[in-house]
């Protein structure tokens, strides 16, 4: 009886020790704090899954393909909002520039009022929930212009973006004015290198006919925007 | 000369109460935002005087009540209430807790936050199944998830934002946080900086807070809040997932660690100023 008692004092105390290495194991740095920030927050998108990776996404593929970060994302996000400057702005204009790819027949402008629609509309590519389907919507995804910028004054724009009121109306329409807008809407960073603006052709948020329509609303003298 | 000393130490104690600087314990959250728009002249925070004219009669007390009573009811297969849950500061601690989360849980070797560690509760103390609707459904002023949320960060009104750093876990999820606000990806470049990196700037008629300004940022993150559009409570989780959703960034998977790295961050990112529960937001 008392030997028996002894095992049992032993197996409890093997036990105890056990579940005590067990905790000592766990005191051990979690593989967490073993990473720089930027590697745990990439660890905890493409290998913890903390987002819905694999679902389908309106560009076709999967969403995860969104949250691969290109040169000019993986650039601008060290600068945390502020423009680039000196060689790295003179860098990244360049890349834009390479991407801008120019209407045949050359830069026309489209219909105002279909232009005022897309600047208005800002819908497209949305996913997780409620998942927009802007292939049957009239006028596309929507470029979302009126998020941040004030347009015409009928409707209330945002003022993340600088104001473009009366846009046509202080630049006219030459050649040049329309390569220039041309251009800020394609690839933003071609001028403004790390600026929050979506590069809207480069990305292909809008197609070349749907700028042309955005740019009529722009420099049209009858758009509203100019009246 | 005692007596008179005792007559007028509640004075005394009133007085330099209403003097202590930035005590906001005592107050109302309306008088909390009040005070913080005095304060700061913010256009973010003075956006909707009729909002702050409705935070007395706020809808998210009557869900707070309900929130009280699942609180305290033993439920679940266990049949025990959550008086017993520990939100950090002790099993049934409340006042207070919300304010200092996400935290570290030695119990499950995680960082969690409000909603992950009530749903720790109601699986593990409850024994409630996860795909039970009780602990299921996250999002609406009936659910329970909701009720319970709401009450349990009502005790944390006027307490100062103060999620804890000192271990190691806290500071890698709310370092690796600040990497994904700031983190530009998808067919819009979008990051939370986009919105959040300015004072007084507008997406359309909203003015957005700046994650800079902590006087601003605590009502960014006073969740829950009654959305006065969407007609119901929402929770953090459901901001973030709101915030990603605009960004055109995939889903978050709620509870998901990139979900609480964020919380993280941005809830250290209102360190110091009081939490303002139950908001009124548009």
């Amino acid at each position: 009886m008392k030997a028996k008692l002894k095992t049992f004092a032993a197996t409890i105390a093997l036990l105890v020790s056990g579940v005590a290495v067990v905790n000592a194991d766990e005191v051990k740095p979690h593989k967490y704090t073993m990473m720089s920030p930027a590697e745990l927050a990439e660890y905890l998108i493409f290998v913890d899954k903390g987002y819905k990776l694999s679902q389908p996404v309106q560009e076709g593929g999967v969403a995860g393909q969104r949250m691969f970060q290109d040169d000019l994302q993986k650039t601008c996000s060290k600068l945390r909002g502020e423009r680039a400057t000196g060689d790295v702005a003179a860098k990244i204009s360049a890349a834009a520039r390479k991407t801008i790819k120019y209407p045949e027949g050359g830069i026309k402008l489209g219909d105002w009022r279909i232009g005022r629609e897309l600047a208005w509309s800002g819908f497209g590519y949305r996913v997780g929930h409620k998942n927009d389907n802007h292939s049957k919507a009239q006028y596309g995804p929507g470029g979302n212009c009126y998020n941040c910028h004030q347009l015409a004054d009928d409707r209330v724009g945002g003022t993340l973006g600088p104001s473009l009121l009366n846009y046509g109306k202080l630049r006219g329409n030459s050649e040049a004015i329309l390569k220039y807008t041309y251009e800020v809407i394609y690839n933003p960073h071609s001028v403004f290198a790390c600026t929050n603006m979506p590069r809207i052709g480069a990305k292909g948020i809008l197609t070349q006919e749907q700028i042309s329509h955005v740019m009529a609303y722009l420099l049209d003298p009858e758009s509203p925007v100019n009246k | 000369m005692i007596r008179k000393l005792a007559y007028a130490l509640p004075f005394v104690l009133a007085v330099s109460s209403a003097f202590a600087e930035d005590s906001y314990v005592d107050m109302a959250p309306e008088d909390i935002l009040q005070a913080l728009i005095d304060k700061t002249g913010s256009a973010y925070l003075n956006q909707s005087p009729q909002n702050q004219q409705m935070m007395p009669d706020n809808p998210a007390y009557w869900v707070a009540d309900e929130g009280e009573e699942l609180f305290r009811t033993p439920r679940g297969p266990n049949d025990v209430s959550l008086e017993s849950c520990d939100f950090g500061k002790g099993p049934g601690v409340l006042k207070g807790a919300y304010a200092e989360l996400p935290r570290y849980f030695e119990d499950t070797g995680k960082v969690m936050d409000l909603e992950t560690r009530l749903v720790h509760c109601m699986t593990t103390l409850q024994g409630i199944p996860a795909d039970n609707p009780s602990v299921k459904k996250r999002h609406g002023s009936k659910s329970d998830m909701m009720k319970l949320q709401t009450y349990i960060a009502l005790q944390s009104n006027g307490v100062k934002w103060n999620p804890p750093m000192d271990h190691p876990m806290e500071k890698a999820m709310r370092d690796a946080g600040e990497v994904l606000f700031y983190r530009k990806a998808g067919p819009m470049d979008f990051s939370c900086q986009t919105c959040h990196g300015s004072t007084g700037l507008r997406i359309r008629a909203s003015t957005l807070p700046n994650v800079n300004i902590p006087e601003e940022w605590t009502k960014a993150i006073s969740w829950p809040a009654e959305r006065a559009g969407h007609q119901n409570v929402r929770s953090t989780q459901h901001r973030v997932r709101g915030c990603l959703w605009q960004m055109r960034h995939p889903g978050i998977i709620a509870g998901s660690d990139a979900s609480i790295a964020l919380i993280s961050f941005w809830t250290d990112a209102a360190r110091g100023q009081p939490a303002i529960i139950p908001d009124l937001k548009r």
